[in-house]
Parts: structure tokens; sequence; C-alpha cells
């Protein structure tokens, strides 16, 4: 089994991380939260840059959903405030497996449109199918929809007589987009209500449908992970108590080390799912396990280390000016987006435990 | 590597009895068993596939050797009978030893004929090592070996212990140790076997040196270079330990599902969210491993292995005692639950207790102060 990166993966990751190192470190998400415009000019960088392309599976996968993982998981680490995630990696993520139908739509969320994802039912820990579909129309409601104040267009999940199937809507007449407060308000999220008819609708499979979503969301926050454990690296190896660094006494030792753990855990997790979800032969139930596997353990590391950071931080990380508030927003919101970690792992122990796996 | 895979496969079915998966709590104790084992894989290069040949392998690339390894330790290969022999010994040997010692020891060792102890603990050198207090004092061509081992595995059932003795009482703690092959039948020494807490063939032992004469030409390594020796021998079955870690682990998660099955009360569902939790560890265990020897393999570093035995162990230790409350009070009548939770309670101690591979993690991959 080949998991990890190769040679070309290490250096895109370096190279999107030199980009964002000056065009989009941490304080543009604390610039975000006030001006709700200031992501589109990072957008507009990194769409020039191709990264949206990633929406779009290449032929001989040269950019495929490995490369999509590298590039979220640097954003994540530098807690972008851009719509990668919900467009490309969450909502383009489940056309990929929508056959043909939906070439255009994922061309033009390649070209820089954004799209979101309205995937959770009202009352729903778990991502489920929201709407219906019948007499050409797709109804109903969704919460929680990432990007969704930035979108022009929505994917959602439909029923339909004939099975689930993936639907597409312009936002505009029959989309009633309800803005909601949100944790992290450098990602706003809202709730909508549909109405309307769908620009193209595809049959898919469920599992198959959420694990691009699933895995795109952990490499996200693995990122998130990393950034906030080497902060905490960094300042307990430069901040003095007892007449040494607090990295030199057991109590942070050991609690970083853990993070440590939880962060590879997670890493390993997602770059093994990613690996089962290009092999051809891997079971959509199986490929579904591997992915929600991947998001809860993701999901645990990013609130883990996040909270840990803050904790060495002190003081500190209680004042706005100080980044590590607007990791644990992230965190914190992207744990709880697409099934937060108890229920996925209850979700994949009860499949287990069914002999469904 | 398919065809490998295969050959490996045959072999092992043509080995077992017939009836071994049906009677498997009974063969796992089956020391005839094992020995013929071990014995068998020697002779067919299964016992470490990466060795030549006539050191019982194939000479066999990491990938394929840890694909044959993984084979093994799903099918429950028999376990070896004296693990610290071909896991720790014998890498040490073969890295560090004399062509006259490689000679005369390697292939008994192998082939299981004689057993090795590993002479490490002291009463007051546990996690501190490089604290150990046995002496060797050079005499001629003689050492002259005073002290106390301790939790000294299987002494009792060993021809040869790896010895770490103080050489010179002057230097920093970690350069003043020497590795001696000690021959356990020599005048002077006494082996006391300790009653275990639990059902076990892996026996702990006090061994006393009282003033025991080693010959110098069974220092193993450089005088005083025995810190080294240490290292590189458990380096070597560290990086295999998440195997069986792993396979244990699937055993503990079948059995979960097992006793799923039977539960019909409010509390039946309690178990998924841990479940599902122990099944991401396995699967993270398994990823980590493969992710470490890709880096390897391609020449870079591999940090992240450094997580596989503080994960293994802790993963393998809350799979049974999820075991345990899944099969609610029928948990107590069953010995081999009992077995496995006691079994599982060494694996965060031997080989570097958590405490101290949160230290090196913490050290060594993060960089922080030495405390």
């Amino acid at each position: 089994m080949d998991v990890g990166l190769n040679s070309g993966q290490l250096a895109l990751r370096d190279s999107v991380r030199d980009v964002l190192r000056t065009e989009c470190p941490p304080t543009i998400a604390r610039q975000a939260i006030t001006d709700p415009q200031r992501w589109r000019t990072v957008w507009k960088t990194v769409v020039d840059l191709g990264w949206t392309e990633l929406a779009v599976p290449s032929a001989d996968s040269s950019f495929g959903r490995m490369e999509l993982l590298v590039v979220l998981e640097e954003c994540g680490a530098t807690i972008a405030p851009i719509p990668l995630l919900s467009s490309v990696g969450l909502a383009a993520g489940v056309l990929r497996v929508a056959g043909a139908a939906v070439d255009d739509v994922l061309a033009e969320i390649g070209g820089g449109a954004v799209a979101a994802l309205a995937v959770h039912p009202p009352g729903h820990r778990l991502p489920a199918v929201p709407m219906t579909l019948a007499d050409g129309r797709v109804r109903g409601r969704a919460v929680a929809v990432p990007g969704l104040p930035r979108a022009d267009l929505i994917v959602t999940l439909a029923a339909s007589a004939d099975g689930p199937v993936a639907a597409v809507v312009r936002v505009g007449d029959g989309v009633t987009v309800h803005d909601a407060e949100c944790t992290d308000p450098a990602q706003p999220i809202a709730d909508v209500e549909i109405d309307a008819e769908p620009v193209v609708i595809a049959p898919v499979d469920l599992d198959s449908a959420f694990a691009t979503p699933l895995v795109a969301a952990a490499a996200d926050l693995v990122g998130v992970a990393g950034a906030a454990l080497a902060r905490s690296v960094a300042y307990a190896k430069s901040r003095q108590q007892f007449g040494k660094p607090i990295g030199a006494f057991q109590g942070i030792k050991h609690a970083l080390a853990d993070n440590y753990v939880a962060l590879e855990r997670a890493r390993g997790l997602t770059y093994a799912a990613a690996a089962r979800l290009d092999d051809a032969a891997t079971p959509p139930a199986a490929g579904w396990n591997a992915a929600a596997l991947a998001k809860a353990a993701a999901g645990e590391a990013a609130v883990g280390c996040a909270r840990t950071a803050v904790q060495v931080h002190g003081a500190l990380a209680q004042t706005w000016e100080h980044d590590m508030h607007l990791y644990l927003r992230h965190a914190w919101q992207g744990a709880s987006t697409l099934g937060d970690s108890r229920a996925l792992y209850h979700a994949v122990g009860r499949r287990f435990a069914g002999g469904a796996a | 590597m398919n065809d490998l895979l295969a050959e490996y496969g045959s072999w092992l079915t043509d080995f077992l009895p017939n009836d071994y998966y049906e009677r498997y709590s009974e063969y796992r104790w089956d020391i005839g068993l094992r020995r013929d084992h071990q014995r068998a894989a020697f002779e067919a290069g299964w016992l470490q596939p990466t060795w030549p040949r006539e050191h019982g392998g194939r000479s066999l690339g990491l990938a394929e050797a840890m694909e044959i390894r993984l084979e093994a330790a799903m099918r429950s290969a028999p376990k070896l009978p004296n693990v610290a022999g071909p896991g720790v010994a014998a890498p040490g040997i073969r890295q560090f030893g004399t062509p006259e010692q490689i000679d005369r020891l390697l292939v008994p060792l192998l082939r299981g004929d004689e057993w090795w102890a590993l002479g490490m603990s002291e009463p007051e050198a546990g996690s501190d090592f490089a604290g150990l207090r046995t002496r060797a004092v050079r005499d001629g061509d003689t050492f002259r070996v005073k002290g106390t081992k301790i939790w000294t595995t299987q002494a009792h059932l060993s021809r040869w212990c790896t010895l770490y003795a103080r050489t010179d009482p002057d230097a920093p703690k970690h350069r003043g140790i020497s590795c001696l092959i000690l021959d356990l039948e020599s005048p002077g020494v006494t082996i006391e076997p300790i009653r275990m807490a639990s059902i076990s063939d892996e026996t702990f032992c006090e061994v006393i040196l009282d003033d025991v004469e080693i010959p110098v030409e069974n220092l193993l390594g450089p005088c005083n270079g025995g810190w080294q020796v240490a290292m590189s021998s458990l380096n070597h079955e560290r990086q295999m330990i998440w195997i069986m870690n792993w396979v244990e682990i699937q055993r503990g998660l079948n059995s979960v599902r097992e006793s799923t099955a039977h539960h019909d009360d409010d509390a039946a569902g309690e178990v998924f969210a841990e479940l599902g939790s122990l099944l991401a560890d396995a699967e993270a265990l398994r990823a980590t491993g493969y992710r470490a020897l890709n880096n390897e393999l391609s020449g870079r570093p591999s940090p992240e292995s450094g997580i596989l035995k503080l994960l293994g162990s802790l993963t393998l230790q809350r799979v049974w005692e999820l075991d345990a409350a899944a099969a609610g009070p029928r948990s107590i009548d069953d010995a081999d639950l009992l077995f496995e939770r006691q079994d599982a309670l060494a694996a965060t101690i031997y080989g570097g207790t958590s405490e101290i591979q949160r230290n090196i993690i913490a050290e060594r991959l993060l960089g922080l102060p030495k405390g």
C-alpha cells in the first residue's frame, strides 16, 4: 500500500506553503472576520495559480485527489479564509462521483466559481440527504452549509423516486439563504431553504458521494492541528519559567507528545483514505469508512492541538491579537461539519459490529 | 510480490496442524509447536526475511519483508517461543559480532536451539537503563562481573545472555557501558524465576552475578560501546512491534464484534463510538507503518514512526478493556480475556515505557529541551 507523499507532492506542498506564507498569513483570517470582502483578493490569487482546477479530476491523475489534500492541508495550516475546502473539496468532491452530467459544473468550479455543499438536514449529526426531488424541483432545508454566504452554486443531495441524486442549484430565485452567527466568521456558514429547478442532477451512491468531502475536510483539519502544535512547540521552547523553558517540564512535553500522536494518526488515516479512494477495487462502504475515520481523527487532532496550544500559551491566547483563537474557531467549526468525531466513530463502529464493513 | 506471498502462505498452511484455528487458544501455548515452527521458518528463509539464506532469510527488501510479516501476523502464525533471541539479540550479533561470535552463536539462536535473555534491567535501573550498576572489571583475558539483573525474561530457559555492565565507572554514564555475551552456565551465575501475576510463558527471572568470569573475546561491540549496541538491537524490534500490536488489536476488535452480536439490552450501542475510535487507531498504525517504510525506502526521514510504539501499546490495552465491557459480566469467567488484559499491560512498559516514549517524541521529534 502506497501511503504518503511522493516527491512531486512534496514539491507541491512546499510551493503552496511558500505562496501562503506571503499571501495569506493567519492574520488575514483575523481581518476576514471584520471585513466580509477580505477573502476576495486571496481567492483571486488562488484561482490565478490554478488551485481551483483541483476540482476537476485529471485524466492522468497527476493532479488528483492526493494533490487536492496537500493543498487543503496547507490552507488549513494558515487558516486561509477562502472557500477552497467548501467549494473544491466538499461541493466538487461530491460531484466527482456523479458522472459526465456534471462536467460543466465541475469546470465552472475549476474556473473559480464558488460552490457550497448542503448536506446537513436539520437535527442530524451526520451528513445525509436533506432535499427531495419531485416534479423537476429540488425542495428542502439544510443547515450549517460551509461557505454558503460566498457561493454562486449549491451542491446538495436529494431523494428521488429513483434513489438519491446529487443536484446543483444556482443561488438566486427559489434559494433562501439564512446567514448565521458562526464560530469562525472567517469561514462563514449559513442555513438554506431551496425550492428551485436544478441546473443538473445525477444519481450517486451515498457512501461514494461523501467519501471525498470527508477526506478533504480531514486534510484541512490536519493542517490546523499541525500548525497549532508547531506554535505550541515554538512557544514552549522560548517561554521561561522557574529558570528554564517550559518545554523542559514533562507536564508540557507529554501533552505535546500526545498532540503529535493525534496529528500523525490523523495524517496517516487521511493519506491512507486517499490511497483507498484512488484504488478502483475499494468497495464504496470501505471507502466511506476510511474517509469517515480520517475526518473523525482529524477533528479530534485539530481541536485537541488547538486547545492544548491555548493552554500552553496561557493568558496570551485569551487575547484577540493572538492567533490561537482563530485556529481554535476554525478547528471547532470544521470538527462539527460533515459529522463530529464521536458521531463518525459511532457510525463506523456500528457498521463494523453489524458486519456491514 | 504476490507470488512470494502465495509461496509463504502455502508454506504456512502446510506447516500448521489442520485444526490450528479451531484450537488456537490451546496451540498458542504449545511450545513444541512454536519451536518446530521457528526451526522450519529458519530453514525455509521466512524467519528474518531481509537476511541472507544462511541466517534464516531470503535477502528480501524491506517492503517485501513487511508484507511477509503482516501475512504471518494476520494468519496468527505461531509466536517465537523466545522473542529476545531472533528479535533483539540476533540483530545485535549480526551488526556488532566478530566473525567467530557470528559463527558460533547465530545459527543455534535462529534455529531456536539456544535461547537468549536480555541482561538489561536492574533493581535500580529500569527506564534509567544507562544508570546500571553491574560492574565488569578487566582481569587479564577475562572480565570479572558482579551485580544483579532483574525482570530478565526466560533467563532460566536460556543458554546465553547479552549482559550490559559498567566497564568504565569514570566515564559519563552512557559511555561507560559494555555488552558482554554471558554463558548462563558459568560458575557464579544464580537464576531465580519470579512468579508472574498472570499465566505466562515469558517468565521473569532475577540473575545474580557473583564474581562471574567472562572471556574478553565475548565482548559484543566496542568496549564502552554498549549503549549503541543496546539501542541498535532494540530498534530492530521496535520497527516491527506495531505489526504484532496491530494483529492483536484486530483479534480484539473481532472479539468485540462477536460480543455485541449477543446484546439485547439498553447498553447495546454503547460500545460503538469507542469501537470506531479503536478501528481508527488500528488503521492509523498500519498507515503509519507504511508511511514510515515508504519514507525510508525513498531515503527521507520518517519521524512519524515515533508514534508506533506508544499508539500500538495503548490501543492494545483499550481494545481488551472494551472487549471486557462488551462482554459484560461474561468477561469474568473468560480466562482467555483475563490473559489478554494482563498481557496487554506489559506493552506500555517493555521496550521503553509510554512515559519514556513521550519524552523521546518531545525531545527528539519536536525538539523540546531535556528536563
